[in-house]
C-alpha cells in the first residue's frame, strides 16, 4: 500500500464522515464543521489523484471562503433561538429512498463497466493547467472572471438592505 | 488501491449523502450546503476519469477548476438570497416559504 | 397631404390629446385642465374655420382615406374625412358651441370636486362628435356615433353619486341604443351590398342609376333611420332626453340641443341622397316628424322645469329640421339645425344663469329669487325664445320660414297645418317660460339671498355671462345666412325666399304673435292667472306631463316583455346552462386540486420528482433502451 492509497483511504473516511456530518446534525453550525471537513477530505483525494494544485484551491476555497461565507449567511438569516421542529419520518423515508436509489442506481453502472486500470499521472501539475488555461481555455477563463464579478455585484445588491424612499434597486 | 471503481465509489457514496441532504433538511443554508457536497463528488469524478484513465489529466482541472468558480459564484448569490428573504420572510424554512396553496 | 384634410386631422386630434392628457394626468389640476381643454378646442376651432373657407366652392368634396380593413374583392374599408360644406359648416357649430360651453362651465361648474374629470369628458365629447361629423366612412360613423353616445353617458351621469343622473344616463343609453341596433344592421347590410362602406359611393349605388335595387333601398334607409329616431330623440323613443336633463346644465347645452342629439339629424343629412331614393321612408319620417314635434310642444306646455321646458323644445325643434330634411330640403333642415344650436344653447346657458342662482329648476322658484338681477340671463333668455318662436329678426325666424316653405311645396296640407300649429304652440310655450321664468315673482321674492349669490359668484359670472352674449349676438346674425346655405348645400335648387312676404311667413308670424300673446295673458301681464289653459283641464295635463303616458306604456308593455324574457333566460341559465356549466367548473375545480398537489412549492419536492425521473430515464437508456 502507497503513500498515495493511504491519503486516499484516509481522506476518503474523512470526506464521508464529514459529509455525514454535514447533513445529519441538527445544528446549522455543525453542519458547516461538518461540510468544511469534508471538503478538506476532498483536497486530500485530489492530492492522492496527483492533483495538488486542486487540492489546495479547494482548502482555500472551500474551506476559507465558502465555509465562513455560510457562517457569516447564518448568522444573518437564521433564527437561532427557534426550537428545532421534529422531524418528519415520511420525509427521511423518502429522501432516503430517492438518495439510496440513485446512489445504487450509480453503483450498479460502476459494477458493471470494465474500467481501465493506469497509475495517477505524474503531470498534472499547477504549470500545465495554468499555461492551458491562458491558451486554449482562455475564454472560459475570462468568462470565469466576469462571472464572479457579476455574481459578487449581484450578491452585495441582493443582500443589502433597500433604503425608505428609494426602490429596491 | 488508489483505481477507478475505488474513487468513483467513494464519489458516489458523496453524491448520495448530498442527495439526501438537499432533499431531507428544512434549511436553505443546509440545503446548499447538500449541494456542494454533491459538487464535489462531480469534481472528483472528473478528476478521477481524466486522471485514472491515462488521458488528458490537465484537462480534468481545468474544468474543475470552472466548477469552482461557477461554485463560488453560486453560493454568494445563493447566500445573499438567503439573507434577503429572511429579511422579508423572518424564515428560511423552506417547508414555510411555499405561497403555493396546493 | 392637403390642406384641408391636415386641418380635419388637426381639428380631430386636438381634443383627443386634451382628453387623454385630462384624464391620465390633470386628474389633480383643474384650473390646468380647463386650460388645456379651452386651448385644444381654440385649436379645433380655428381649424373648422379654415375648413369652412377651403371648402367653400359648392359641390367641393375633399375625400382622404386610408385603407383600413382590407378586403378581398372591392375596396374593403377605409377611415378617413369626408370634407363638404355640410361637414365643415358642421364642425364650425360643434366646435364653437363646445368651446362656449368649455368657458361657460368655469363658472358654473366652479368648485365641483370631478372639475377637471368634467373637461377631460366635455373633450372627448368633442372629439367623438368632430370624428361623427368628418368621417368619410358609414363604419366610421357608426363608431363615433357610438362613442358620442358613451361621452353622453358620462357626462349626463356626470354625478353619478346621486341616484336620479345615474339612472338618466342609464336609460338614454339604453335607448338610444335601441335605435342603434337599427343602424348597425343598416350598416351591415350596406357593407354587405356595397362592398364598402364609403358615403359617396353608397349614396352614389343607392341613386338614380345605382346598383341598389329600390327595395333595398328602402329597407336600409329604415333601419338607418331607427338609429335617427334614438340618436335625436324622435317619435317614439325621446322620453330619455327630458330625463337626460339631470346632467349638468352646460352638458345639456351642448348634447341635447346643439350637437349630440343633432348628429341623428345630421346623419340624415349626411345620407341624403340614400334617404331621398327612398320615398316611403321620407313619408314616413315626415309624419313621425310632424307629431314629435307637436307632441313635444303640447309637453313643453305644461312642465315647471326649465330645462324640461327646453328639453321639450329641442326635441320639437329636431323634429323641425327632420320636417325639412323629409321634405327633400338638405339647406333647409340644416339650417334650422345650425340656428337652433346657437339659440337652443343661448337659452340652456341662460338657464344655468338662474338655476346657477336660485338653485332650483323650477322656474316658479327661479322667479322668486330676483331673477332680473341677472342681466346677461334675461338677454339671453329673451333673444333665445324669441328665436325659437320666431319672431322676425331673429335666427329661428328665418330657418323656420325655410322648412315650412320646404314643406310647402312638397307635403300635404294636413301635414303643413300640424307644422303651423306646432309653430304657435312653440311660441307659446317659449313665452310662457319667459314669463313664468322672469315676471310675477316678485310677490313672495325673498330679497334677502340675492347679494349674497352676487357676492358669492363674483367672478364665474364673468365666465357665464361671456358666451351668453356672445350667442346672443349670434341669434341676431345667423338668421341672414340661409341664402349661404342654400347655396352651398342645395346648389341647383331654387332658393326660399325668406324675406319674400307671402301667405306662409304671414301665417307663421301671426301664429307666433296669438302664441306670444295668450302666454302674456295668462302668465305675463300683471294679475294674470298664472296657470295655463292646458292647466286647467288635469286630464290633458297629466296626459302631456307624462309624455303622452309614453313611459308607462312602455313600463306596461316593452319593460314587462322585457322581464318576462329575462326570467325565461334566467330558467335557462339556471338550468340547462349552469347546470353543465357547474359540472364542467365542478370537474375543473377537482382536477385542480389533484394536479395542486404537483405545484405545492416545496423544493424539494420538486428535486425529488426531479431526481427520480433523471434516475428513471438513466436507468431505461443504460437498460438498452433507444430514445424513440
Amino acid at each position: 500500500m502507497s503513500v498515495a492509497d493511504g491519503v486516499f483511504l484516509l481522506s476518503s473516511a474523512v470526506a464521508l464522515a464529514g459529509a455525514l456530518l454535514a447533513v445529519g446534525l441538527r445544528n446549522i453550525f455543525h453542519n458547516i464543521l461538518g461540510f468544511a471537513l469534508a471538503m478538506l477530505g476532498v483536497a486530500g483525494i485530489f492530492a492522492s489523484l496527483g492533483s495538488d494544485f486542486l487540492a489546495a484551491v479547494f482548502v482555500l476555497v472551500y474551506v476559507g471562503a465558502v465555509a465562513i461565507a455560510m457562517v457569516y449567511a447564518v448568522m444573518l438569516s437564521h433564527p437561532l433561538d427557534q426550537p428545532h421542529r421534529p422531524r418528519s419520518v415520511p420525509k427521511i423515508a423518502a429522501a432516503v429512498l430517492v438518495a439510496a436509489g440513485v446512489a445504487g442506481a450509480l453503483w450498479n453502472v460502476l459494477r458493471q463497466v470494465a474500467w481501465p486500470v493506469a497509475v495517477p499521472g505524474a503531470d498534472a501539475g499547477a504549470a500545465v493547467t495554468g499555461r492551458r488555461f491562458l491558451t486554449d481555455y482562455v475564454l472560459a477563463f475570462e468568462l470565469i472572471s466576469v462571472l464572479l464579478v457579476v455574481a459578487m455585484m449581484g450578491a452585495v445588491m441582493v443582500a443589502r438592505r433597500s433604503r425608505p424612499g428609494r426602490g429596491t434597486w | 488501491m488508489v483505481n477507478l471503481p475505488a474513487v468513483l465509489g467513494v464519489a458516489t457514496a458523496l453524491f448520495g449523502i448530498g442527495l439526501y441532504g438537499l432533499l431531507q433538511r428544512r434549511s436553505l443554508v443546509a440545503m446548499l450546503i447538500a449541494l456542494e457536497l454533491m459538487l464535489a463528488a462531480i469534481s472528483i469524478n472528473v478528476i478521477a476519469l481524466t486522471t485514472l484513465t491515462g488521458q488528458d489529466p490537465s484537462l480534468g482541472q481545468v474544468v474543475v477548476l470552472i466548477f469552482v468558480g461557477v461554485a463560488a459564484a453560486e453560493v454568494a448569490i445563493a447566500l445573499s438570497l438567503f439573507v434577503a428573504i429572511h429579511r422579508a420572510a423572518h424564515d428560511i424554512d423552506v417547508e414555510h416559504l411555499s405561497e403555493l396553496k396546493g | 397631404m392637403s390642406g384641408p384634410v391636415l386641418a380635419a386631422l388637426v381639428a380631430q386630434a386636438a381634443p383627443l390629446a386634451a382628453c387623454v392628457v385630462i384624464l391620465f394626468w390633470l386628474r389633480q389640476r383643474p384650473g390646468l385642465a380647463a386650460g388645456l381643454a379651452i386651448l385644444s378646442l381654440t385649436v379645433t376651432l380655428g381649424a373648422a374655420g379654415y375648413l369652412v373657407a377651403a371648402v367653400a366652392v359648392p359641390n367641393t368634396t375633399v375625400l382622404a382615406t386610408a385603407n383600413w380593413l382590407p378586403v378581398a374583392e372591392g375596396p374593403g374599408l377605409a377611415f378617413g374625412v369626408l370634407l363638404d360644406p355640410l361637414s365643415t359648416t358642421m364642425a364650425l357649430v360643434v366646435a364653437a358651441v363646445t368651446l362656449a360651453v368649455m368657458v361657460y362651465s368655469l363658472g358654473y361648474m366652479a368648485g365641483d370636486p370631478g372639475f377637471a374629470r368634467y373637461y377631460g369628458f366635455l373633450a372627448l365629447f368633442a372629439w367623438a362628435m368632430l370624428g361623427l361629423v368628418l368621417a368619410s366612412n358609414l363604419l366610421q360613423t357608426l363608431v363615433f356615433w357610438e362613442l358620442v353616445g358613451l361621452a353622453s353617458f358620462l357626462l349626463i351621469g356626470f354625478w353619478f353619486e346621486r341616484p336620479a343622473p345615474a339612472a338618466a344616463a342609464r336609460k338614454a343609453f339604453i335607448m338610444t341604443r335601441v335605435g342603434d341596433v337599427g343602424f348597425l344592421l343598416g350598416v351591415l347590410l350596406l357593407i354587405r351590398a356595397a362592398g364598402n362602406a364609403t358615403i359617396p359611393d353608397l349614396i352614389a349605388a343607392a341613386g338614380p342609376g345605382g346598383s341598389f335595387a329600390p327595395g333595398f333601398t328602402e329597407l336600409v334607409a329604415a333601419l338607418l333611420l331607427m338609429g335617427v329616431i334614438g340618436k335625436s330623440a324622435q317619435g317614439p323613443l325621446f322620453t330619455w332626453l327630458p330625463d337626460a336633463m339631470e346632467g349638468p346644465t352646460p352638458v345639456s347645452a351642448l348634447l341635447h340641443s346643439a350637437t349630440m342629439v343633432a348628429a341623428g339629424v345630421f346623419l340624415v343629412a349626411r345620407m341624403h341622397g340614400l334617404f331621398a331614393a327612398a320615398p316611403e321612408v321620407m313619408r314616413f319620417l315626415l309624419w313621425l316628424s310632424v307629431i314629435t314635434a307637436i307632441a313635444a310642444a303640447t309637453m313643453a306646455m305644461v312642465a315647471n322645469d326649465i330645462k324640461r321646458v327646453l328639453a321639450y323644445s329641442s326635441i320639437s325643434q329636431l323634429a323641425y329640421m327632420l320636417m325639412g330634411l323629409a321634405a327633400g330640403s338638405v339647406a333647409a333642415g340644416f339650417f334650422h339645425l345650425v340656428t337652433h344650436a346657437g339659440f337652443k344653447a343661448l337659452l340652456f346657458l341662460s338657464a344655468g344663469i338662474f338655476i346657477h342662482h336660485a338653485h332650483s329648476n323650477d322656474m316658479r322658484e327661479i322667479a322668486g329669487h330676483q331673477p332680473g338681477s341677472q342681466r346677461a340671463g334675461v338677454i339671453g333668455l329673451l333673444a333665445g325664445s324669441l328665436a325659437l318662436a320666431g319672431v322676425i329678426p331673429f335666427a329661428g325666424y328665418f330657418s323656420k320660414e325655410a322648412v315650412l316653405a320646404a314643406m310647402g311645396e312638397h307635403a300635404g296640407t294636413a301635414v303643413l297645418a300640424l307644422a303651423y300649429a306646432t309653430a304657435g304652440l312653440t311660441a307659446y310655450y317659449s313665452f310662457r317660460m319667459v314669463f313664468l321664468t322672469l315676471r310675477g315673482g316678485s310677490a313672495h321674492s325673498p330679497a334677502h339671498d340675492a347679494g349674497a349669490h352676487a357676492s358669492g359668484h363674483g367672478q364665474g359670472e364673468t365666465a357665464m355671462a361671456a358666451p351668453v352674449l356672445v350667442l346672443a349676438a349670434l341669434t341676431l346674425v345667423l338668421g341672414w345666412l340661409g341664402h349661404w346655405f342654400a347655396v352651398r348645400l342645395s346648389p341647383g335648387a331654387e332658393e326660399h325666399g325668406a324675406l319674400a312676404f307671402g301667405a306662409g311667413p304671414l301665417t307663421a308670424l301671426s301664429l307666433a304673435a296669438a302664441g306670444i300673446a295668450l302666454a302674456w295673458l295668462e302668465y305675463g301681464r300683471s294679475g294674470a292667472p298664472r296657470t295655463g289653459f292646458v292647466e286647467r283641464m288635469p286630464a290633458l295635463r297629466d296626459f302631456f306631463a307624462t309624455n303622452w303616458y309614453l313611459d308607462r306604456l312602455y313600463g306596461a308593455t316593452v319593460v314587462r316583455l322585457a322581464n318576462a324574457l329575462s326570467r325565461a333566460a334566467r330558467w335557462n341559465d339556471q338550468t340547462v346552462l349552469d347546470g353543465a356549466g357547474d359540472g364542467f367548473g365542478a370537474a375543473t375545480v377537482g382536477g385542480g386540486r389533484l394536479l395542486a398537489r404537483l405545484q405545492s412549492g416545496y423544493v424539494q419536492m420538486y428535486v425529488s420528482v426531479l431526481v427520480a425521473i433523471m434516475a428513471a430515464l438513466a436507468a431505461w437508456l443504460m437498460g438498452g433502451g433507444r430514445l424513440p
